[in-house]
């Protein structure tokens, strides 16, 4: 072949892949085009490429000199085209199939209850206040729910029908109940620990009240107790401040009323002053030197605070729920609320 | 309690107003519940603890305002002229139960004219809430609401033979009360009987026969003792509570009996006329006297945490009716007074200052020291598990601890001991659909048939994907000793076993679990016989998971797919790592190899891991399950194919392909002899 004729089908090549790339108005159009005339294996510029192995040898240099350049041209075709379709489809910016507000595809968490949400925020601000928490069984005999607490055998609060005693095994075996305060666990803490004493039990406690929208046989209660040497109603009085302070998250101020708990003396009620009125917050005393004595600790030598509250009240008031029997009825409607 | 403003200032003249009376009253251990206008009068409805039965009376109220204001006091002295009989002529009491009733006294009044009472005590009556019946009932309760001491007036014509027995009543005992209803009485009950029957319900009501009527001519007054316990345990077993009864379950002044016995004669005399016989019949225990009690001015500052004056210390409990015995410059001596029966230790007259001086003078910002507080590797692994079980999209639930009966035998694998049972039910704990299921009194053995209540009623309720988890303990009976009671998970699930085996092995992941889990076939009740696992950790049971049986579904109004798990944290807590080591990891390139195990169906899975594990040695890094296929034309019946990955890389040195072949080698040998594994391809 003359180099005319190869130079002749190159530019005429050229020309065809020029207006072919022009023309594309889709890159699947455009790729189509390009495999057709620069695809590796059978594209157009190839075969074309391969006659010019019959170009006389001298004409050789010229030949390849032209290949070069259509090949060159074809291929600059080839991006601008390329360019021109991608920055044409990101310019426009529509996807009639693309829907931004559909709903993610999110994994739903699950919720802690909202009565452990409160006791996990009381057991945190209490240990920044150096309260480590302490458990113990809620079956217990009456020798710690009452006798070391010192509420005597004749006390109302030993009622049969104030508490859930348990059916006995027998006629010998000790009386169980399920216990009514979390006292008791202060005193196993006691009975087994020598002052200084800085603990919070919290858990279930049990008195049969009949369930009603703010009554429940079963609830939970912290009680807070701090014994040393030298504790007063001053540390009381300023611990539950600074414990009010930390939940209620501004200035709170404390106010104490007499009150009458078997195993605290003084004994007395707390409320916070807080967004203009007083709530009521639990009741509080110094730990009564009998009970310090039932656990062989010596009154002369330790003094110590105690306070206890209704957790479900606070985390009703807090969350705005209306209705204890809610907090047990587990529709996980209510649940995920909180 | 509620009190008079006007009848108050028969005692005291507060010259403060009375809302700042109300509020000193308040902050001194007398909470204000509510003041109602009634007639030109206040009642005021005060809040008195079960330690103050001196303030169950107009007197004991008047004492605290002269206290807190501190104005003087004045106390009636009743002085009721008699005429020249004795009274022993006339009547003979005898006391048979001194458990019950300690101390009983009476006074005869002759000749009265019952007739209806002056408008001022008609008036005072009436704001306290209480109807006039005649001059002589209302004497009664006059001096009971100005001292708290109950009394009762008996026609002493009704009583016949002149005799008054005090004894307990005997078994279904009637009696016809002054409220026109007949009670049967039993033991622990104190009746006051005359030869014939009982006349009155003793420090609870009065019998209707021996009432005061308007034919009413010769009158008994009783002032007398009872046993706070037995009149507690009697008026709330007949259900029947009255003025008398509420002041009688607290301690009262034995030392006032008499004073309110004369104040009521001295009364009456005024409205009813008639006369006194001379002298009082006084049977059972006298009445003692407190000891000393010590206070040590520097323990004031010990308890409260300031300084009280010792001036005013000592004013505030000689008002307050204590008798100074000796003082010096460190202690003060004092015998307190009979109405304050809670007053007996220095602590007692400690919180007596305090709330006196006003605990508003106790400050609320002292530094208390500061100390380090650690949260528990109990507590730190329960945080763990809430953790991760909301972030598998689990609610908490939070179901009561006690079940009904019929419910209790559900699940019982972690004791066979019948539930520790309490004597009194929960009263509306139960949802209105199981409204049937009976009593709720079981302590529970396990949390599962709780939350699938639950479930059941949110499946009632139209709810979605519900997801439960419960975190809470069971009660589990021992011989001599206190229950055990163990902490459990448990889950109800909408989805299947293989997902709810999967919350188990991420707890295990997320905790460092270091000991592995063995799976056990199991045979539970509540679940699909052939859906079902006990897991073991060691030695120890962790738990059960399991699908339930279509009985199980249906019993429990169950519509989807329910699988359940519980297992004993208390087993988990041992084998937790709370702070995990680095393990060094290797960077030398790994190999992978598929496996295609032709196997009969009863080799598991955890079997076939098994062996790959033992025949790699230490450069394997995982095993992996990819699938179980059934081709039974090709495979014959009663095979599986198993697919399986291994990952294997050597912590030191590049793996070749010689050594990675060979470990496949033994890996399918040891696969063949063991399992009788067939490799495929």
């Amino acid at each position: 072949m003359s180099l005319q004729d190869f130079c002749h089908q190159l530019n005429q090549l050229a020309e065809e892949a020029s207006s072919a790339f022009r023309n594309a108005t889709e890159l699947e159009e455009l790729e189509a085009a390009r495999i057709e005339f620069l695809g590796a294996k059978n594209g157009r510029l190839k075969s074309v490429q391969k006659l010019m192995g019959t170009v006389p040898k001298e004409e050789k240099p010229q030949a390849g000199q032209t290949l070069n350049q259509v090949k060159n041209s074809i291929q600059d075709g080839f991006e601008e085209a390329k360019t021109r379709l991608v920055s044409d489809g990101s310019e426009s910016g529509v996807d009639p199939t693309f829907d931004a507000t559909l709903p993610g595809l999110g994994r739903r968490l699950g919720r802690l209850h909202p009565i452990s949400q409160t006791i996990n925020e009381l057991t945190d601000i209490m240990g920044r206040l150096g309260f480590s928490l302490a458990v113990g069984p809620e079956i217990e005999d009456e020798h710690h729910n009452f006798n070391s607490l010192n509420i005597p055998n004749d006390h109302p609060a030993r009622d049969t029908l104030e508490n859930f005693y348990l059916v006995p095994e027998s006629e010998r075996t000790k009386q169980l109940l399920l216990r009514s305060q979390t006292s008791t666990v202060q005193v196993r803490v006691m009975d087994a620990t020598p002052p200084p004493i800085r603990i919070i039990s919290l858990g279930r406690v049990y008195r049969p009240d009949t369930a009603d929208a703010t009554h429940y046989p079963m609830f939970h209660q912290m009680e807070g107790l701090m014994v040393d040497e030298a504790v007063t109603m001053a540390d009381l009085k300023s611990t539950l401040r600074m414990f009010a302070t930390s939940y209620l998250g501004d200035e709170v101020s404390i106010r104490f009323r007499p009150s009458f708990f078997p195993f605290t003396e003084p004994s007395v009620e707390v409320d916070f002053y807080w967004n203009g009125q007083w709530m009521e917050f639990g009741g509080a005393g110094m730990v009564d030197p009998n009970v310090l004595r039932s656990v062989g600790y010596d009154p002369e030598q330790v003094t110590g605070f105690a306070f206890g509250l209704g957790v479900e009240r606070l985390c009703m008031r807090r969350y705005g729920i209306l209705d204890i029997r809610d907090l047990f009825t587990n529709d996980v409607r209510f649940l995920r609320q909180f | 309690m509620i009190v008079s403003w006007k009848w108050i200032q028969d005692y005291v003249s507060p010259t403060a107003s009375m809302e700042e009376v109300v509020d000193k009253l308040t902050m001194s251990g007398l909470n204000h519940e509510s003041t109602e206008l009634v007639m030109g009068d206040s009642a005021i409805d005060l809040e008195v603890t079960s330690n103050r039965s001196d303030c169950l009376g107009h007197l004991g109220v008047a004492r605290e305002i002269s206290v807190l204001f501190d104005l003087p006091l004045s106390i009636p002295d009743p002085q009721p002229e008699s005429i020249d009989v004795d009274v022993s002529t006339l009547l003979r009491v005898e006391i048979q139960c001194p458990d019950l009733c300690p101390r009983y006294t009476a006074r005869v009044l002759r000749g009265v004219k019952v007739g209806p009472s002056p408008a001022w005590l008609q008036e005072k009556l009436a704001t306290l809430g209480l109807n006039s019946v005649n001059n002589i009932v209302d004497a009664t309760n006059y001096v009971m609401m100005e001292c708290g001491q109950p009394l009762h007036a008996f026609d002493l014509a009704k009583v016949s033979g002149g005799r008054i027995q005090v004894r307990e009543a005997k078994p279904e005992e009637e009696f016809f009360a002054i409220d026109h209803k007949t009670y049967a009485l039993g033991s622990g009950m104190c009746v006051i009987a005359d030869a014939d029957k009982a006349v009155a319900l003793g420090g609870v009501m009065g019998g209707s026969e021996s009432e005061v009527s308007e034919a009413t001519v010769d009158l008994l007054i009783e002032a007398a003792e009872f046993t706070s316990q037995a009149i507690r345990q009697t008026a709330r077993k007949l259900k029947l509570h009255s003025d008398a009864s509420y002041r009688f379950e607290r301690p009262l002044d034995s030392h006032g009996v008499d004073w309110a016995s004369r104040r009521c004669c001295e009364l009456i005399l005024k409205l009813a006329g008639g006369e006194l016989l001379d002298g009082v019949i006084d049977v059972g225990a006298p009445p003692t006297t407190p000891g000393p009690v010590e206070i040590r001015f520097a323990q004031i500052p010990r308890v409260l945490g300031i300084d009280v004056p010792v001036d005013e210390t000592c004013r505030i409990l000689q008002a307050l009716g204590c008798k100074e015995v000796s003082r010096d410059v460190t202690s003060l001596k004092l015998i307190p007074p009979t109405w304050r029966a809670d007053l007996t230790r220095e602590i007692d007259l400690i919180e007596e200052v305090a709330r006196v001086y006003g605990y508003d003078q106790i400050p609320e910002d002292v530094a208390v020291p500061m100390i380090a507080s650690h949260y528990s590797s109990r507590d730190r692994t329960l945080a763990i598990v809430r953790q991760v079980m909301t972030s598998l999209g689990f609610d908490e639930a939070m179901t009561p601890s006690l079940v009904p009966e019929s419910w209790e035998d559900r699940f019982t694998p972690w004791s066979d001991a019948g539930s520790l049972k309490s004597q009194q039910p929960m009263e509306g704990v139960l949802d209105r659909g199981s409204q049937t299921a009976g009593p709720v009194r079981c302590l529970r053995r396990s949390l599962l048939p709780s939350l699938i209540e639950a479930r059941r009623i949110n499946e009632f309720r139209g709810n979605e994907s519900i997801e439960l988890f419960e975190i809470a303990k069971v009660y589990l009976p021992r011989k001599d000793q206190l229950p055990e009671e163990p902490l459990l998970l448990s889950v109800v699930s909408e989805t299947d076993y293989v997902t709810v085996k999967g919350v188990v092995e991420t707890l295990f992941q997320q905790l460092h679990v270091s000991q592995r889990a063995k799976i056990l076939p199991s045979q539970r009740g509540l679940l699909d016989s052939t859906r079902q696992a006990q897991w073991m950790l060691g030695e120890t049971v962790l738990g059960w998971i399991g699908e339930l049986s279509e009985a199980a579904m249906s019993e429990n109004s169950l519509r989807r797919p329910c699988a359940v798990m519980e297992i004993n944290l208390e087993a988990l807590f041992a084998h937790v790592q709370l702070v995990p080591q680095q393990q060094v990891l290797s960077s030398f390139p790994y190999v992978d190899r598929d496996f295609n195990f032709i196997v009969e169906e009863s080799v598991t899975w955890a079997e076939l891991k098994g062996t790959v594990v033992e025949s790699s040695g230490d450069v394997l890094e995982h095993v992996q399950f990819r699938e179980v296929f059934r081709n039974p034309e090709r495979d014959g019946a009663s095979k599986k194919r198993v697919l399986l990955s291994v990952r294997l890389r050597a912590g030191h040195e590049t793996l070749t392909g010689e050594q990675a072949d060979k470990i496949c080698q033994k890996i399918i040998e040891t696969s063949k002899r063991e399992h009788q594994a067939e490799l495929l391809g």
